[in-house]
C-alpha cells in the first residue's frame, strides 16, 4: 500500500518539529500563488525542507461570512421583526448583533490560516478555541470545491479536503478565491507546485494505475507528463432533462416545497383562506384531474431540480488519473476525486429510468460518503448506453460492468415472494376485517386484492435483480426492483467479510455476504447467496484469508469443529 | 455473563411492569397480571437459552495476518479481516465482566462497518490477544483502506 519511497524519509509525519508549528509566519503573506511560489523555491535552494508561508482565507469572505450567518440566522430575525411590529419602542437593540458578526467574521479571517509543509496541510483556526489540525498528503482523497451563489459573485469558492472516510477528517477553508482554490487542489492531488513537488503521489509511487485496476495502456497514458491534459469523460446534453421526472427527487422536492409553503401559509392566516379555496377548487375536479395535476408540478418540480443541480455538468479525468466534476446552475459544485482512492462505481437503474433506458453513475470510494450531498455523481440520469459506455471508461472490465450475473436460486426467490406475500397478506386481511367489522366504506375493499398481486411481480423482479459475479478485480453485486443498483467494486477495496445468516436463511441454506469496504457505504452487500457460494467467492476473492482457518466446511461448520475455550 | 446480562435486562422489564403497577388508576389488576405472566414466560426461557444457545455459536480464532469471529444466536454472523486493515484495537471490561473477570475486544478496520468483537475473553487471553493484534497491525504500513 502506502509505501513512503527512500528520501522521503525526513517528510514523514513524526518528524515534523513541534517548534515551526508555534513559530510565527515570515511577514510578507502574500496571497499571490505567483509570489508564494518564488519565495518558496529560494526555501527550496537553502535547505531540505523548505518553510512555506502560512496562507490565508481570500479578504472577500468577510462579505460572504456575515450573509451567512445571516440566513442561517433567518428564522430568529423574521422572529424579531414579527415581534417588534406590534410594539413601537424605538430602541433597535437587535442591531448590536451586527458588529458582533462582523467582529466574528474578521476574527475568523484573521485566526485562519493554512500551509503546506512536510508534506502534511495544517489548518489553523479557531477564535475561542484554537485548533491545529493536520492531514498528511498521502491521506488526501478528495477535494470540492463549493461555490454558492453569492461566493459565485465574488469569485469566491469553498474548499473541502476530505482525508477519511468520517466528517470529522474534513478540511474545510471557506472561502478561498476560485483560481486559488484550484491551485490548491492541484498541488494536493497532482503534486503540483514547489512545496510538493518532490514528495510522492497521493498512492506513493506517481500514479500506481494497476493498484486500480487500470490496464497497462492507461497507466502509460497517465504517466503521459502535463501536456496530454484533461480528457473530457461526458458532457451533460440539455435532451437528458427528460429523464428528470422519472426519478424520486421530483417526488421528495413536491414533498419538501408543500410542507414548506404550508407552514408558511400557518403562520400568516389570512393567505390561508386563499389556499383553502385553492385546494376547494381543487378538490372539485374528478380525480383523473388531481392525478394528471400531481405529475405536471411533480415533473416541473424535477426537471427544475435536475437543472439547478447538474447544470453545465462535466466530467473530466485529469492526466495524473483524478476524477473531476463540474456541475450546477446557481450553486457551482467541484469535485475532484484521486482516482487511487476510487474503489470502484454504481450504477443506479431506479425503476422509472429502467423503463425509460436510462441509467445513473455513482462512484465508490474512500473520502466521500454515500449519503453526503451528491458529490459522488459521476453522471447524472442519462440514456443508457452512455452511462454504461462511462463505466468502461472508469472500470475497464466489461464484465463486470453489464456482463451477466450469477443468479442466487431458489430458495432466494422463495424468500423474496415469501417477504413480499406474508406482509402484505396480512395488511391486506387486517384492513378488510377492520372494513368489515366496522362498517367501512366497501369500495376501499375492491383495492385489496390487487396489492398481494403486485407484491409478488415485485418480489419476481427484485428475484431478477438479485445476482452477482466475481471478476478478475472486481466483485459485482446487484439487487432490488423499484430502485435497483449494481455494485462494481473493485476487489482490492475489499478489507473484510461477514456472512450473516438470520434464523429463516439458515434453514434454506442461504446467507447475506457482506464486504465491508472504506468506501461509499462502507459495506456492500450481496443478498441470499447459498452459503457454499458465499465462502466460494470469499475464497475467490482473498485466498489466502480463508485458507488460514482450515477448508470452509471445517472452518465454519459448527458441529465439527472442537469447542474453542472462550470462557463464558 | 450473557446470563447475568439477560437477568438485568430482564429485571427492566419487570421494573418497567412495577411502573405501570403503579401508575394505573384502573382498580382492576387484571391487565398487569396477563402481561406479567407473558413476561414471565418469556423472561424464563430467553435467560436459560440465549446464553446458551450463544455460546455455543460464539467463536474465534486469530491467526498472524487475520482475525475471525462468529457470533450471535437468531441472527449469526461470521466476520473476517485480515490483520493489515486493521486500525484500532480496544479492550473493554464492562462491571458485570469484570467480575467474571472477563473483557471483550473490538477490532476496528477503515472500514465503519466491520468492527469485530470478540466477546466474553478471559482477561489473560484478552491482554494477549490485543498486543499480538497490535504488534500485527503496527508491522503492516499503509493506511489500510
Amino acid at each position: 500500500m502506502t509505501e513512503h519511497q527512500p528520501g522521503s524519509g525526513p517528510l514523514a509525519a513524526e518528524q515534523t518539529d513541534q517548534s515551526e508549528q508555534s513559530e510565527p509566519a515570515p511577514p510578507a503573506r502574500s496571497t499571490d500563488p505567483g509570489d508564494r511560489v518564488d519565495q518558496a523555491d529560494q526555501a527550496e535552494a537553502m535547505g531540505p525542507v523548505p518553510e512555506t508561508d502560512w496562507r490565508r482565507l481570500d479578504g472577500r469572505m468577510l462579505l460572504v461570512n456575515p450573509l451567512e450567518t445571516l440566513i442561517r440566522a433567518l428564522p430568529a430575525v423574521l422572529a424579531i421583526f414579527v415581534a417588534r411590529a406590534g410594539s413601537d419602542s424605538g430602541q433597535r437593540w437587535e442591531l448590536i448583533a451586527v458588529p458582533v458578526i462582523l467582529a466574528f467574521g474578521a476574527l475568523r479571517w484573521l485566526t485562519t490560516r493554512y500551509r503546506i509543509q512536510d508534506g502534511q496541510i495544517e489548518l489553523r483556526r479557531g477564535v475561542i478555541t484554537k485548533q491545529v489540525t493536520t492531514a498528511r498528503l498521502d491521506k488526501v482523497r478528495t477535494v470540492d470545491l463549493t461555490s454558492k451563489i453569492y461566493h459565485r459573485v465574488l469569485g469566491l469558492a469553498k474548499v473541502e479536503i476530505s482525508t477519511g472516510s468520517s466528517a470529522k477528517e474534513r478540511l474545510v477553508l471557506d472561502s478561498l478565491r476560485v483560481g486559488q482554490g484550484r491551485t490548491l487542489r492541484a498541488e494536493l492531488l497532482h503534486r503540483r507546485g514547489p512545496a510538493v513537488a518532490g514528495l510522492p503521489g497521493p498512492t506513493g509511487a506517481p500514479v500506481d494505475a494497476s493498484e486500480v485496476g487500470l490496464p497497462a495502456s492507461d497507466a502509460s497514458r497517465l504517466d503521459d507528463a502535463g501536456e496530454v491534459g484533461d480528457v473530457e469523460l461526458l458532457r451533460l446534453d440539455p435532451g437528458w432533462v427528460r429523464y428528470a421526472p422519472l426519478t424520486l427527487t421530483g417526488l421528495v422536492s413536491t414533498v419538501a416545497i408543500f410542507g414548506f409553503v404550508s407552514q408558511g401559509l400557518r403562520t400568516f392566516g389570512d393567505e390561508g383562506k386563499l389556499l383553502k379555496s385553492g385546494v376547494d377548487s381543487v378538490g372539485a375536479l374528478t380525480w383523473w384531474v388531481d392525478a394528471l395535476l400531481l405529475v405536471i408540478v411533480v415533473s416541473v418540480l424535477a426537471v427544475f431540480a435536475y437543472v439547478l443541480s447538474f447544470w453545465g455538468f462535466r466530467l473530466t479525468r485529469s492526466h495524473r488519473g483524478s476524477l473531476h466534476t463540474r456541475r450546477g446552475l446557481l450553486t457551482s459544485r467541484e469535485t475532484s476525486i484521486d482516482h487511487a482512492r476510487v474503489r470502484g462505481i454504481r450504477l443506479d437503474e431506479p425503476i422509472g429510468l429502467r423503463l425509460a433506458g436510462g441509467r445513473r453513475l455513482k462512484v465508490v470510494t474512500t473520502g466521500l460518503r454515500a449519503e453526503r450531498g451528491g458529490s459522488d455523481w459521476l453522471c447524472p440520469p442519462a440514456p443508457a448506453d452512455v452511462v454504461t459506455d462511462l463505466a468502461r471508461t472508469i472500470v475497464p472490465d466489461d464484465d463486470a460492468v453489464f456482463g451477466r450475473l450469477h443468479q442466487h436460486g431458489g430458495a432466494a426467490r422463495r424468500r423474496r415472494l415469501a417477504r413480499a406475500l406474508v406482509p402484505t397478506s396480512l395488511l391486506v386481511l387486517v384492513v378488510a376485517t377492520a372494513i368489515l367489522r366496522w362498517d367501512g366504506p366497501l369500495t376501499l375493499l375492491i383495492a385489496l386484492p390487487p396489492l398481494p398481486v403486485i407484491a409478488v411481480v415485485v418480489a419476481l423482479d427484485r428475484y431478477r435483480g438479485l445476482g452477482h459475479r466475481v471478476t478478475p478485480d472486481y466483485l459485482v453485486t446487484r439487487q432490488g426492483s423499484l430502485d435497483r443498483r449494481r455494485v462494481v467494486l473493485a476487489r482490492s477495496g475489499v478489507i473484510g467479510w461477514t456472512v450473516v445468516q438470520s434464523f429463516f436463511q439458515r434453514r434454506s441454506g442461504v446467507a447475506t455476504l457482506v464486504a465491508t469496504t472504506a468506501a461509499g457505504q462502507q459495506h456492500y452487500d450481496v443478498f441470499d447467496v447459498p452459503l457454499e457460494r458465499a465462502y466460494a467467492i470469499i475464497a475467490e476473492i482473498s485466498p489466502d484469508l480463508l485458507a488460514q482457518f482450515q477448508t470452509p466446511e471445517r472452518a465454519f461448520d459448527t458441529s465439527e469443529r472442537p469447542q474453542v475455550p472462550d470462557a463464558q | 455473563m450473557w446470563t447475568v446480562e439477560a437477568l438485568f435486562g430482564v429485571a427492566w422489564l419487570f421494573a418497567g411492569l412495577v411502573v405501570w403497577w403503579i401508575l394505573d388508576d384502573n382498580p382492576s389488576r387484571t391487565a398487569q397480571w396477563v402481561v406479567g405472566g407473558l413476561l414471565l414466560v418469556f423472561a424464563v426461557t430467553y435467560v436459560a437459552i440465549m446464553p446458551r444457545w450463544r455460546y455455543r455459536v460464539h467463536r474465534w480464532e486469530a491467526t498472524a495476518s487475520a482475525i475471525y469471529t462468529q457470533t450471535g444466536w437468531i441472527k449469526q454472523e461470521r466476520r473476517i479481516a485480515p490483520l493489515s486493515r486493521v486500525q484500532t484495537v480496544d479492550l473493554e471490561r464492562g462491571p458485570i465482566a469484570q467480575l467474571f473477570t472477563l473483557a471483550s475486544v473490538t477490532v476496528t478496520t477503515a472500514s465503519a462497518a466491520g468492527p469485530i468483537k470478540v466477546h466474553g475473553l478471559d482477561r489473560a487471553v484478552a491482554q494477549e490477544l490485543v498486543e499480538g493484534l497490535t504488534a500485527a497491525a503496527v508491522a503492516d504500513t499503509g493506511d489500510a483502506t
